[in-house]
């Protein structure tokens, strides 16, 4: 098995040197900084939903078009597929393709227009993904990319698919650039990234020690400081800590993690076990460390 | 290296298509769809909750979610994905028996963080490669235990903000229906695409025997002081001192001999002009560490500048 995998990745990283896109990186520009050309109004895309259960949207790219993307909140970018980026422009009939999917690399949709909303600049990588051609020739459509996290990072998308219909709001959001980021990564140290997580304000308790099981509902509360915003709250020596401001404590990051949120002044609520009982307590955290 | 490189993007980009590639084996051969989904249980319309989620190194959403009360589980948001898919080891985990007779098998409960839950709705147990592949290489800095798709996500309206730090999921009247079951003759059966793809698991799992898992980053709570401080502005705009409220009974600030009024003029060699400056100086402490501080105590003539080591301990 390991050396079959073995063979298999040496084949592919082999096959690799193709890979490399020449004329098709050379239009690359994408970059995070890249903004939305949208009216501040909430932009409505309709959308259609396959028979495989799939969120299809009507677009044109460059002025051309129509073509047919599936919406994926799972896919961390956009993908065209060859056919569609040669026919628009994104990319040149010419560049050169991988052996491996046709593979173009990344490239960058000028402007992308679906019901209300305009985007422009664009982040994508062109490829033909091989589902995407299962898909289409089973459901006998024209699937033609994958509209993915570099378009919908830049709004508050909002899903509604009893209405079928999507709508978008700008905001300002940096995105990461995974295509650079990447590979760097890959062939990078394996040392664990450490982070230290501080809460935001004083609560005044200590907690115990978490099984880590998947049948532990949260995290004992060890001690209760004398006078402390937790004291005050209600909080007891032995209460089992499952949510702290609307988020669950399964471990020590957790608690952590959900205070770091939850700046001083600020009511949260707690919900605890008690002798096998849920309470909601409302704790308010101080200012201080 | 740039080999290895392209190849990374290659895989990389798969993932996008998780559920496409789910999706494509569920429907092709499909025959017979199913009519009616399970229709969910439980009540709930017109509820909002706010759902925390993780966005991770891969951009990938994540949420937590709780099987019949065991977990929390990770479970990647996607609307590529046709339904409800769970990894056969969290399946395992949360004591999920794999429905012997049927595609599918009915989970009794589904608690998702922030509140939402679902009664008796359907899920498909399996491994899909993109997940073993990004799981092997350790690519979106945790494990991710399966999918959340149409099944479940249209059960919602789903607001998604990548600026804020929860998603707002509002129960609607209206149950999706499953996709198709795919028949598959005999495993290996299928178009050589998805075979090629469906080799990308294994493939992935090579590559981190070859270069690695990356590692899951470590996380640390900060250390405790057990105090309550007030800022307070001077009359020179900018600065500002940090003040000694309280000390906590029996805290490290109390055992290292801090008093309510003391002021607080440096932590560990930092000068401390405020509040944020001073919860800066602390932001990487942790537990059992020996920090050097100075504060003022008394005011005009009488004040004075005091060094102590105080040892952070554990809590918040």
């Amino acid at each position: 098995m390991h050396i079959k995998s073995f063979k298999a990745v040496l084949a592919l990283l082999g096959l690799g040197i193709l890979v490399a896109p020449g004329s098709a990186r050379a239009q690359a520009t994408a970059t995070a900084k890249a903004t939305a050309a949208t009216p501040a109004k909430a932009a409505v895309v309709p959308f259609e939903m396959l028979s495989t259960n799939h969120m299809l949207v009507k677009a044109t790219i460059n002025g051309k078009g129509p073509y047919y993307l599936i919406f994926d909140l799972g896919a961390p970018i956009t993908l065209l597929g060859n056919k569609a980026a040669e026919s628009s422009g994104v990319i040149d009939g010419k560049a050169p393709k991988a052996f491996l999917f046709s593979m173009r690399g990344e490239a960058e949709i000028g402007r992308l227009e679906s019901g209300e909303l305009k985007a422009t600049k664009l982040p994508a990588i062109v490829f033909d993904h091989p589902a995407l051609g299962v898909m289409g020739r089973a459901l006998g459509r024209q699937i033609d990319g994958i509209i993915g996290f570099t378009l919908f990072a830049r709004y508050k998308t909002t899903i509604d698919y009893q209405a079928s219909k999507m709508t978008f709001r700008p905001v300002d959001f940096a995105m990461r650039d995974l295509l650079k980021e990447l590979p760097d990564r890959l062939m990078g140290p394996k040392t664990a990234k450490r982070r230290v997580l501080s809460p935001a304000g004083l609560w005044g308790l200590r907690l115990g020690p978490t099984t880590g099981s998947v049948n532990s509902p949260g995290i004992p509360i060890a001690e209760v400081m004398p006078d402390s915003p937790a004291a005050k709250g209600g909080l007891k020596p032995g209460d089992i800590l499952t949510t702290l401001d609307g988020r669950w404590t399964a471990s020590t990051a957790d608690v952590y993690a959900a205070a770091s949120g939850v700046e001083p002044g600020k009511k949260a609520d707690v919900i605890v076990l008690r002798e096998g009982k849920e309470i909601t307590l409302s704790l308010e955290p101080a200012d201080g460390a | 290296m740039d080999i290895s490189i392209s190849i990374e993007l290659t895989t990389r980009s798969i993932p996008s298509g998780i559920s496409r590639m789910k999706a494509a084996l569920i429907l092709f051969l499909a025959v017979t769809p199913i009519s009616a989904s399970c229709s969910a249980e439980d009540t709930g319309i017109g509820k909002s909750y706010q759902v925390p989620y993780r966005l991770t190194d891969t951009n990938h959403f994540l949420v937590r979610l709780r099987i019949n009360g065991k977990g929390p589980f990770n479970f990647l948001v996607d609307t590529g994905a046709p339904a409800f898919f769970i990894s056969t080891e969290t399946a395992k985990k949360s004591g999920l028996i794999p429905a012997k007779d049927s595609f599918w098998t009915r989970v009794g409960r589904v608690d998702f963080e922030g509140g939402a839950q679902l009664l008796g709705i359907r899920a498909r147990i399996e491994d899909p490669f993109q997940l073993v592949g990004m799981n092997a290489l350790g690519l979106p800095g945790a494990s991710i235990d399966g999918l959340i798709g149409y099944t479940v996500l249209a059960r919602f309206r789903i607001e998604l903000d990548p600026t804020k730090d929860r998603m707002t999921w509002t129960r609607l009247d209206f149950n999706p229906v499953d996709p198709p079951i795919p028949h598959r003759p005999e495993a290996g059966g299928g178009p050589p695409e998805l075979e090629a793809m469906n080799a990308l698991g294994p493939l992935a799992k090579g590559l981190a025997f070859l270069m690695g898992k990356q590692a899951e980053e470590q996380l640390h709570p900060r250390g405790f002081l057990g105090l309550e401080w007030s800022e307070i502005k001077e009359s020179s705009s900018t600065s500002a001192t940090i003040r000694i409220d309280r000390v906590l009974n029996g805290s490290p600030a109390d055992k290292a001999g801090i008093q309510e009024g003391d002021r607080i003029v440096r932590i560990g060699g930092k000068e401390v002009t405020g509040r944020s400056a001073a919860l800066a100086a602390l932001a990487n402490t942790h537990a059992g560490e020996a920090l050097n501080m100075t504060i003022r105590r008394g005011r005009g003539a009488q004040a004075k500048d005091i060094s102590l080591t105080i040892t952070a301990g554990e809590g918040l």
